[in-house]
């Protein structure tokens, strides 16, 4: 069997079209991870940086502030803001001025952020300047914002969104969350969950090329008629295509998870992967911790990739077309994409658990997807890891008895 | 060995490629002889389970063929019509990758692989890339790759079609060579391909067995068919639109026709010696026309 899937794998890569595949995959990573690792900072005189100095510097700044994110320690972020806010040469017309006041402003960037999400007018508002009217006093209310913030939404626009124990749901998971929480410098975090989208889908959409070929090939190439009359045709070398499938997405998945995962982290640092993924995402109602995120990051995108790679072969194995195949990724991310700008309601519920929600688990976290299962109330990320290892097992086993079953005419 | 058909039909929605044909075949090269679309094939692509008989049982020393699965595929080898293969494969690659999924274990097939890759003459070949061989040399691997596992039946769909003279006298031979203590199955619309290898040949036409027996036999039906006729280029013409003519000579003297015809064409023609070509033509008619080698 170990040897039916070598020469699967070889039939895969051995052919221009796999290995031009695999460079475009390669060089698409490498200039996401160029954009990932792409920092700025402002130095004293007012003048960008970049490159990995400009790294140094900002995480040297930013980790003045690492510890638990007290009222003590709030009061003085938001002391620190006014001192450089306050300032003419913060509100100055003058760039340069303003860009010399903003480099004071970096290493309490982060925690701005969070304030300005924090003391926002409502649920649903950003404002830029939020921190720079606050009053250290004010930093009592920071965590209780947060809850506070939603009760009220949950009460007034999302009043028919939700049912009475999604509601509930939500605002226990909200008060859970334990505060106060770590804060550390997490840029290498933050920069891995903004680009690893973007990374997982052009790699499902490269991977569906030369996976939806594992099936269609034998019929393009006439190779069939010799495959199927030989013994090992109807049972064995079909498992050993589908193992190939399976370890070819593996394989590819988690070099190049592994690569862009060690390359950001590595350049921009791994700080703060103890921290709430509330430091990053501070509206989600997941109480874990960034290293957890991560983990169900990479868990979730190999799902979706195995599942989407699976029904590339599975429709490659019924049409004989590699082009159908390798449509099928393209259609199941950009398409839920595209219907989430109807904004229904029953809709969004669908789309929430569809396979492209596995390639973008970071988005996952950010959105209030429930379901209420015999009267408990599940997230979207349950349901996903629990609905798509099953529907993987259940399109390989189909696959495999769709193609055993072929006749050639 | 002995593979039975009884009835065996094929049908295509409302086209019925094969049409209720019951033969029985022991070791020995038979020739299947049809013009194209004549069903050679589909009955072929039945035999090697490729496709289902929609009615009729094809049986191997009396049991069904498709129940028997693996078994019946462990002992055929089958060289298809088109022969696909894997482009990028090195000639002992693909081999090697057919021989595992004919389950032949490692040692063997290597083995297996070098005997057969020698017998094909494609020694100085076996690392050439599949794409990069003519098409002689593939349809050489074609007939390596069916014989990997000594079958016990082997079955090639038009294996000269395409090649030119000398690559196909090659072949005949090859054949006639791998044929010993098995069944070989050799469908093809050229005659000289199996008039002296097969022992029995099977006439299609349309889907139906038209008509089957040894060279000699079915010849022999032929006799008192053919005759020669000499007459001037004008009446050659209307020899050829009343008759089925062979063959057309023209000499400076005139012109010297084959004919096809139950009676003398004419009371000067002289009854010649049948040939297969000639049975060939009068069962298919003008359809066989160019197909005739």
């Amino acid at each position: 069997m170990k040897k039916l899937t070598k020469y699967e794998i070889k039939k895969v890569f051995s052919g221009r079209g796999g290995r031009t595949a695999l460079i475009i995959l390669a060089a698409a990573a490498a200039v996401i991870c160029f954009f990932a690792c792409s920092v700025s900072y402002v130095d004293e005189q007012g003048i960008s940086q970049s490159g990995h100095s400009a790294v140094m510097k900002l995480r040297e700044a930013q980790k003045e502030w690492t510890g638990i994110l007290d009222e003590e320690t709030l009061a003085a972020a938001v002391a620190s803001i006014r001192e450089v806010t306050d300032t003419p040469d913060y509100n100055s017309k003058d760039i340069e001025k303003a860009n010399i006041a903003y480099s004071r402003l970096q290493g309490v960037d982060d925690i701005r952020e969070l304030l300005n999400h924090s003391f926002a007018e409502d649920f649903r508002t950003y404002d830029y300047f939020r921190a720079n009217s606050l009053q250290p006093e004010d930093a009592g209310r920071f965590y209780t914002n947060r809850v506070f913030l939603l009760k009220e939404w949950l009460n007034s626009e999302a009043e028919t969104m939700y049912s009475d124990s999604e509601k509930a749901y939500l605002t226990s998971r909200y008060e859970e969350l334990e505060t106060p929480f770590l804060y550390d410098y997490t840029k290498g975090w933050d920069q891995i969950f903004e680009y690893s989208n973007t990374v997982i889908m052009i790699m499902m959409l490269v991977m569906g090329v030369f996976i939806s070929g594992i099936f269609s090939n034998e019929s393009a190439l006439k190779a069939d008629s010799v495959f199927f009359t030989s013994l090992k045709g109807r049972d064995r070398a079909v498992a050993a295509k589908l193992r190939s499938g399976i370890i070819i997405v593996t394989g590819v998945y988690f070099i190049v998870m592994s690569v862009f995962s060690a390359a950001v982290l590595g350049y921009l640092g791994a700080d703060g992967m103890n921290c709430p993924v509330q430091i990053i995402q501070w509206k989600s109602m997941y109480n874990l911790k960034i290293w957890q995120e991560f983990l169900l990051v990479i868990a979730g995108g190999y799902l979706g990739c195995l599942f989407l790679s699976s029904l590339c072969m599975l429709v490659s194995a019924k049409t004989n077309s590699t082009v159908a195949g390798a449509v099928i990724p393209f259609v199941m991310i950009f398409l839920p994409s595209f219907l989430s700008n109807l904004d229904i309601p029953a809709l969004n519920k669908i789309l929430g658990l569809l396979p492209d929600q596995l390639l973008q688990i970071n988005m996952v976290f950010r959105y209030f997807n429930l379901y209420e299962v015999g009267g408990r109330i599940f997230t979207s990320l349950v349901l996903l890891f629990a609905l798509y290892p099953v529907l993987t097992c259940i399109l390989i086993y189909i696959t495999y008895n769709v193609y055993v079953k072929k006749e050639i005419c | 060995m002995k593979l039975v058909m009884e009835g065996v039909t094929k049908k295509f929605r409302d086209w019925t490629a094969v049409d209720s044909v019951s033969y029985s075949m022991e070791n020995g090269i038979y020739g299947l002889l049809g013009v194209n679309g004549a069903g050679k094939t589909t009955l072929m692509r039945m035999i090697t389970t490729l496709i289902k008989p929609t009615e009729g049982r094809i049986a191997c020393d009396g049991r069904d063929i498709f129940q028997m699965g693996g078994e019946y595929r462990n002992i055929i080898g089958y060289l298809p019509q088109d022969f696909g293969y894997y482009p990028d494969f090195s000639v002992k690659d693909y081999l090697l990758y057919i021989s595992s999924i004919k389950g032949i274990k490692p040692a063997a097939a290597k083995k297996r692989t070098e005997e057969l890759i020698h017998k094909v003459g494609l020694d100085k070949s076996e690392c050439r890339k599949m794409k990069k061989l003519s098409g002689g040399m593939k349809r050489r691997v074609g007939i390596a790759q069916a014989m990997l596992n000594d079958p016990k039946i082997l079955i090639l769909d038009e294996p000269t079609a395409g090649l030119d003279p000398n690559e196909r006298i090659r072949f005949r031979n090859l054949i006639s060579e791998l044929s010993e203590d098995r069944l070989v199955l050799l469908s093809t619309h050229i005659v000289s391909d199996i008039e002296y290898i097969a022992g029995e040949i099977l006439m299609m036409n349309e889907g139906r067995l038209a008509a089957a027996g040894t060279a000699d036999k079915l010849v022999s039906e032929m006799e008192e068919k053919v005759w020669t006729v000499s007459c001037g280029r004008n009446e050659a013409e209307y020899y050829r639109q009343h008759y089925k003519v062979s063959n057309i000579r023209h000499l400076r003297e005139g012109t010297v026709l084959r004919v096809l015809s139950d009676v003398p064409p004419t009371e000067n023609a002289v009854q010649a010696e049948a040939t297969l070509e000639d049975l060939f033509l009068y069962c298919f008619g003008e359809r066989s026309g160019e197909e005739v080698d």
